[in-house]
């Protein structure tokens, strides 16, 4: 569905990615996982079209999407929840939701889609009218969980969705992840929760200074030395 | 004091009000949202108020013909302008902060463009026309037609636009992008796009409020500075970025400016300088910013 080939990204003239090369495949939960500053919301950002690659190659359902400004990828059905969800402050949260759907593919549907999106999240309903700065920080994910619904997308990408939150809220995010996959969305994980990531993906790709060092079945990694050792102190 | 009095000191500072919403919410979009602290804004408040003028004193054209001429124009100006040289200063900008400073010297040129194009063509005398100006009595004072008809007009301009902002689906990625520009981007938004669209609707609301100015006030070539300032004023009284604050702060600086005027006439701008540092010193975030 997605497939990145060789991929090279810069911020100004510091190199941040190095011939990364990664695939998804329809239906799958595909974990990106590394430490802090090894790349994976640059990778992000670059499948969203937010960064311009230097080289390599970005396929999307047998389409090049390299170098696309950020509105045409979401109209393809790539959507990005971006690290700590950067919902829109003094917008309330049906507002919110309602940019979610901006696309025109979409536009013309939003209040059913808005219903779906209610029906995950009955807490977002209750607080329709509220203004999203005013959301505690689960709940802000939360949002950014739905407002990225909105767009129907067949790629959901999470950036960092655990980060800063309760453990409770984080079983709950997880929880989505896997009904997400269940209704047949496809989910590019990017977390620092290793064990979290590992346990609920199909595939996973670590990454370390710029580049992909291991990748392969989840299960696999579970077992293998340098994961074990480096992301889950054993 | 009498009502008649109090009428005589608030529907003039009403009319400024209205006046200084209008630009100021023009000035909004251009630095709330595009991040151009536009230093030509009053320029176009120039052009659409002597055009008018020429329209009206050369042609016989009905100034409210004339704002559904010049607003459109004004727009589609500013549009291109933002097209041309401000997008081209934004992608060459390594961080935002340096495309604010370098945004606004561009525009402190365009204003000295503008201004001499216009000394040019309408040389520098100071320009009026009488359209309207039969008195009404309104609760025992006496107002020029023109001047509430203005008031009128301005309010009913500056709700659609506050409605327009509100609901529309437009409006709503206007204030996204305002709000978190990557992030609008992200929900499908085209930046650049928007972006234009705000410079061309400031240039469009001051241009409108010109041809207001017009019908109210003697105007001329180097009338925009002074406009540019009280828009500065009023945006940061209102709180940065934010329309209804630009809309409501116009309104109580024209209020301010009118009983100023009935103690001391020359003292207008001087209390408006005066509102500007007490609120940079106490509360920088003004009336409803954040």
């Amino acid at each position: 569905m997605l497939e990145i080939r060789d991929l090279c990204t810069c911020y100004g003239k510091v190199q941040a990615l190095w011939d990364v090369s990664l695939q998804v495949n329809e239906g799958e939960i595909v974990a990106l996982v590394g430490s802090n500053g090894a790349g994976k919301t640059t990778l992000l950002n670059t499948i969203s079209g937010l960064l311009r690659p230097v080289s390599g190659q970005i396929t999307f359902l047998g389409k090049m999407i390299r170098g696309l400004p950020p509105h045409a990828i979401v109209e393809l059905g790539i959507s990005q929840v971006p690290e700590g969800g950067r919902v829109f402050p003094e917008m309330t949260v049906r507002e919110n939701l309602e940019m979610g759907a901006y696309p025109y593919r979409v536009w013309r549907d939003k209040e059913a889609t808005l219903k779906q999106v209610y029906q995950l999240f009955p807490l977002l309903k209750e607080r329709e009218k509220q203004l999203a700065r005013t959301l505690s920080g689960g709940e802000r994910q939360m949002l950014a969980i739905g407002r990225c619904l909105m767009s129907r997308p067949r790629l959901c990408m999470f950036d960092e969705p655990s980060y800063g939150l309760a453990p409770l809220v984080v079983a709950e995010i997880f929880r989505i992840i896997r009904h997400l996959r269940d209704q047949g969305i496809t989910v590019l994980l990017v977390e620092q929760n290793v064990r979290r990531a590992l346990e609920i993906a199909d595939r996973a790709y670590v990454l370390e200074n710029g580049r992909i060092c291991l990748e392969g079945a989840c299960t696999e990694l579970l077992e293998n030395d340098h994961v074990r050792r480096a992301y889950l102190g054993l | 004091m009498t009502t008649v009095r109090i009428l005589e000191i608030v529907i003039p500072g009403l009319l400024l009000g209205g006046l200084y919403a209008l630009i100021a919410m023009g000035l909004s979009l251009q630095y709330g949202v595009a991040r151009i602290l536009n230093f030509s804004h009053g320029e176009f408040i120039m052009l659409g108020a002597l055009t008018t003028w020429t329209l009206f004193t050369a042609l016989g054209v009905n100034p409210f013909l004339a704002l559904a001429m010049c607003g459109p124009a004004a727009f589609v100006i500013g549009f291109f302008i933002h097209r041309t040289l401000y997008k081209r200063l934004l992608i060459s900008s390594p961080s935002p902060a340096v495309f604010e400073s370098s945004s606004m010297l561009a525009s402190f040129g365009l204003m000295f463009v503008i201004q001499n194009i216009a000394l040019l063509a309408w040389g520098p005398e100071i320009r009026g026309y009488s359209y309207l100006s039969i008195p009404v009595n309104l609760g025992g004072a006496l107002f020029g037609a023109n001047r509430l008809v203005t008031l009128g007009v301005a309010i009913v301009i500056g709700m659609t636009f506050y409605l327009f902002i509100s609901l529309t689906r437009t409006g709503k990625a206007i204030r996204a992008a305002a709000q978190d520009p990557a992030a609008a981007g992200l929900m499908g938004v085209n930046i650049n796009s928007v972006l234009a669209l705000c410079f061309g609707l400031g240039a469009g609301l001051a241009s409108v409020a010109g041809m207001l100015i017009s019908m109210c006030y003697p105007v001329h070539a180097v009338m925009g500075r002074e406009y540019t300032i009280i828009a500065i004023i009023v945006v940061v009284l209102g709180g940065l970025g934010s329309i209804p604050g630009s809309f409501i702060g116009g309104f109580l600086l024209g209020l301010i400016g009118s009983i100023v005027t009935q103690i001391e006439p020359g003292l207008a701008l001087v209390a408006y300088y005066a509102i500007f540092v007490l609120l940079l010193l106490i509360k920088p975030t003004g009336l409803m910013g954040k």
